[in-house]
């Protein structure tokens, strides 16, 4: 999470490697308790999002997006 | 940037990857907890238990893939290989999904979760995101689910997956992204965010 693009930031650098015709075909908001389902968020670090993220945010922290793109050339990379 | 900026850069880098790799590591593999949120009962009956355990992707990116019976495919951090499994099936016997991950414990996995799958067409493949070990245009479709996020230089991961492709390939990956505005710093700097 803390290497996340932004969704702008993303879609950039797909044009910016020569993809076309991207869209976005999901958003699903992750909040905190959605991150305690990974093992990789270690206790203190959802402790951490609990104390320190407000409460009102605390249901989108992030947001998980399904992409779709095709490459038309290779002169972009 | 300087030689020095070059310098900090790849240090940062080969910091984070050392953080990514070793959290994955780590990782048992016991909960079913991000599959069951993630597919769909009639998907999850066709994978293998080890991979349904092991699933810790952000969506389910392949219920908007078109994937084309004999299609090469390419999935980038394939971890416990949940989707290569989803997708192998999808591409047929004259089809076949290269499953790519720098974890060695996780190919294993996808190689077990294959096998029981009674896939004949999963090809593990250890290596960087980062660095592709495939030629130029072998490849007919990228799928990937949570791993672009985890990679240090996310611009030359998506310059790979371009190289890779063929002209006209596809690419269709779910991802973590944030908002504008940025996390606490005490978060932003425990190790776990970079990994999770």
């Amino acid at each position: 999470m803390a290497g996340a693009l932004t969704e702008r930031d993303f879609v950039a650098k797909l044009e910016r490697a020569g993809f076309t015709s991207i869209e976005i075909l999901e958003r699903s908001a992750m909040g905190v308790e959605d991150c305690s389902r990974y093992p990789l968020f270690t206790p203190d670090v959802l402790d951490l999002m609990r104390t320190l993220i407000p409460p009102e945010q605390q249901q989108t922290i992030g947001t998980a997006i399904v992409v779709r793109a095709r490459l038309d050339r290779h002169d972009c990379a | 940037m300087t030689e020095t900026g070059v310098a900090r850069d790849l240090m940062r880098s080969a910091e984070i990857k050392q953080i990514v790799r070793s959290a994955y590591a780590a990782v048992d593999g016991s909960s079913e907890m991000v599959a069951q949120k993630l597919y769909s009962p009639e998907e999850l009956a066709q994978v293998p238990q080890g991979a349904i355990e092991g699933a810790l992707g952000v969506g389910n990116h392949l219920r908007h893939a078109e994937i084309d019976a004999g299609e090469t495919l390419l999935d980038l951090g394939c971890g416990a290989g949940i989707d290569t499994i989803l997708a192998a099936q999808r591409s047929g016997p004259t089809g076949h999904v290269i499953a790519l991950d720098f974890l060695p414990e996780m190919l294993e996995r996808t190689k077990t979760a294959a096998a029981e799958a009674g896939l004949a067409n999963v090809e593990p493949l250890e290596g960087d995101i980062e660095a592709i070990p495939l030629a130029d245009d072998s490849v007919d479709h990228v799928i990937s689910n949570g791993v672009i996020n985890l990679a240090p230089r996310k611009a030359r991961v998506l310059a790979e997956c371009a190289r890779v492709l063929r002209p006209g390939g596809k690419l269709t990956v779910a991802d973590l992204t944030v908002a504008e505005e940025e996390l606490p710093t005490e978060i932003l700097a425990h190790p776990a965010t970079w990994a999770g």
